[in-house]
């Protein structure tokens, strides 16, 4: 799973450390090293790492340690500090509100999993009893009609779409148009994928969102996305000003930092992420429970709570 | 900073404390560009062994020795040690009198571009006048056969334009075994021995896995041996990071013959194919990770979305943006 081996290796960089008899700075700087590698390792951006680094030394300033501090509590404190700060954006998302029509629109880069999580977060709130809707708006790649339109007849969802109308912001318009006549509760746009390379596809995302005003905008994420996360997430957010993120694929062995380096440069929250390939595979996601899974601090719950 | 970069003009020795820091400042310059980690602490102990104890020319930093030394390392790996002519190859085996039709499959994790690299191959085949059936070997993912269907239908339009090969779909709808669909197609293609192969090429596509999935990984051994392909391309994408290295070698690994041998001379693939490079601007480090961990080379790069954006690796590209 996502982030626990980086989790397992941090927790025993700092484990040796407090371990070792002479707790001594060269020590304490191997440890922010061996730290500093793992979350390379995750793909966690590279600037940020370093950030991070400072971030820690700042905060345990090891040399003005009173000889008998709990230096082992307060280096731990520390790194859960400085990694609960990059997952927890310090935001609130949208929360969709059951009598009226809530629009989301997804979007994210080529292949990320927009299409397959879609219909998973809206089976998601057809079980939780609101009235929920697909729209296609992905005119461009082949098939993708087809694809969402047999996910959504297998989770029994109602949809929207065209195999003949090649505008997707006319598709959009229309779908959410109708759907929301029909007084639908959430009704979820799908997009083609995009990169900020080429500004026409921007240009269009942003044409969508005009013409359907959503009140959410969700960037979905694979979680093996390296060190080109960081630049991607930004564009997408001046461009798009999305305000959550969906993490895709966290049933792979990728450690996440990427994703997780996209959380902190767009200070957006994570609000589910995706574990499968099947309809199910669907999990809400809260900041504070998955740094303390993340580290297997049980024993810091306390540390936590802030 | 420029301190750390000490330049020294000429004829100084190399010791490996003049290295250690301008190597560790080398090796975050790969992990920037998306070298796996792995990758990069490897090439940079190849130059530290290249450097140490070496003089450096008259009127070169220590900065400007390392640079060139690692454009040397990173070109080394990245040249493949036998070229692959994709046609020429074809166009043996479709030669008479024992020509039959030759078989590429595509593989890869989910999401990466399989399917669509696979039709700007076919793209590329039609253009050299070969007749393609394309194989839908992905019985799994909603729309994977309509997606298909899709290019398909495209590309028929184009070759009949452009006057060049002919293309069509193989396909046995969802759920079935991919690997028996799969020597299907390939017996479809030779017209099942009763004279003239039907088509040159079979390009077999097969649906995305995680290499930490055992199930799914094992069955492309089956698939291996009941499509025999020729040539197996992985697709891995431009935008993953250090998860490039785990999905080379576990992909690699489930090509084995049916003695039990790794296929290709033991490094169980035939090639690369990096996709999305249009996504990542100078970060290409991806085809390094690739390549360093299994010795495979890399044939082709996509660099866009449209049936034309298929390259062959230019090594001095690649390295150039590596470098910047
Ligand atoms: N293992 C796994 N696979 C996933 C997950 N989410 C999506 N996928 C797979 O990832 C691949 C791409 O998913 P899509 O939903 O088509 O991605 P997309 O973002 O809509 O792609 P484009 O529309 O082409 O940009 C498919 O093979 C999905 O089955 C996940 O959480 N886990
Ligand atoms: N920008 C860019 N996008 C690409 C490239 N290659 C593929 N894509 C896009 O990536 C997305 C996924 O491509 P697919 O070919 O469906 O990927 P796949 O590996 O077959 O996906 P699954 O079968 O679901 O595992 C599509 O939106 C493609 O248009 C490329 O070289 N550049
Ligand atoms: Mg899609
Ligand atoms: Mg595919």
């Amino acid at each position: 799973m996502v982030l626990q081996d980086l989790g397992r290796r941090i927790n025993s960089a700092v484990n040796d450390l407090t371990r070792s008899a002479t707790l001594d700075e060269k020590a304490f700087d191997g440890m922010i090293k061996e730290i500093s590698n793992a979350l390379v390792e995750a793909d966690v951006n590279i600037k940020l790492v370093s950030s991070l680094r400072k971030q820690i030394k700042a905060s345990v300033k090891f040399n003005e340690l009173p000889a008998r501090a709990n230096k082992k509590n307060i280096i731990q404190k520390a790194v859960f500090d400085a990694l609960v700060d990059i997952v927890n954006p310090h935001q609130v998302p949208y929360n969709p509100k059951k009598g009226k029509s809530n629009v989301i629109m997804f979007v994210g880069l080529q292949g990320a999993g927009k299409t397959t999580t879609c219909t998973k977060l809206a089976r998601w709130y057809q079980a939780r009893g609101f009235k929920t809707c697909l729209v296609c708006a992905d005119t461009f790649r082949a098939g993708a009609f087809d694809q969402l339109k047999q996910n959504a007849t297998k989770a029994k969802i109602p949809y929207y779409g065209s195999l003949t109308q090649t505008d997707p912001v006319v598709v959009a318009r229309d779908g959410v148009e109708k759907f929301k006549k029909d007084r639908f509760e959430i009704i979820i746009v799908d997009t083609s994928g995009r990169h900020h390379q080429e500004e026409a596809l921007f240009a269009e995302m942003q044409e969508i969102q005009a013409a359907v005003q959503p009140h959410q905008t969700v960037m979905v994420l694979d979680a093996s996305i390296g060190q080109a996360a960081e630049a991607q997430s930004r564009a997408f957010k001046e461009a798009a000003d999305f305000g959550a993120i969906i993490i895709t694929k966290t049933d792979g062995a990728a450690a996440g930092g990427g994703a997780i380096s996209a959380v902190a440069a767009t200070h957006t929250p994570i609000v589910f992420i995706g574990t499968g390939e099947h309809l199910l595979d669907l999990e809400k996601f809260n900041p504070q429970s998955f740094v303390s899974k993340l580290l297997g601090m049980g024993d810091l719950q306390g540390l936590a709570e802030h | 900073l420029s301190g750390l970069f000490r330049n020294v003009i000429g004829g100084k020795t190399l010791t490996k404390d003049d290295l250690r820091q301008p190597l560790q400042m080398m090796e975050t310059h790969l992990i920037e560009k998306n070298v796996a980690r792995e990758a990069a602490v490897r090439l940079c102990s190849s130059v530290e062994t290249d450097l140490l104890n070496q003089k450096t020319g008259s009127f070169t930093s220590i900065d400007a020795t390392i640079r060139d030394s690692m454009a040397k390392a990173l070109t080394r790996i990245l040249t493949p040690t036998s070229s692959l002519d994709l046609l020429r190859n074809i166009t043996r085996t479709i030669e008479k009198p024992d020509a039959r039709p030759y078989v590429i499959s595509i593989v890869g994790v989910n999401g990466v571009g399989k399917s669509t690299n696979l039709s700007k191959i076919a793209y590329f085949l039609l253009q050299n006048q070969l007749r393609v059936l394309v194989v839908a070997g992905d019985t799994f993912r909603s729309g994977a056969v309509e997606q298909l269907r899709v290019h398909v239908r495209n590309l028929t339009e184009l070759s009949r334009r452009e006057r060049v090969g002919s293309v069509e779909l193989f396909e046995k709808g969802y759920g079935k075994d991919a690997a028996t669909v799969a020597r299907d197609a390939v017996a479809f293609a030779t017209n099942s021995g009763k004279g003239e192969m039907l088509y040159d090429v079979v390009l077999i596509d097969t649906a995305g896995r995680r290499h930490n999935d055992t199930r799914l990984m094992s069955s492309l051994t089956k698939f291996g041996h009941l499509a025999n392909p020729d040539k197996i391309f992985m697709v891995g994408e431009a935008l993953v990071g250090t998860d490039s290295v785990a999905q080379a070698r576990n992909f690699a690994k489930e090509f084995v013959d049916t003695k039990g041998q790794l296929r290709n001379n033991g490094v169980g693939m035939d090639g690369f194919i990096i996709s999305k490079c249009d996504t990542v601007g100078d970060m290409v480090g991806t085809l390094v990770s690739m390549v360093h961990a299994t010795g495979i080379p890399v044939v082709f790069l996509g660099v866009g979305q449209h049936y034309g954006d298929l390259r062959g690796l230019n090594v001095g590209w690649a390295v150039d943006k590596l470098m910047k």
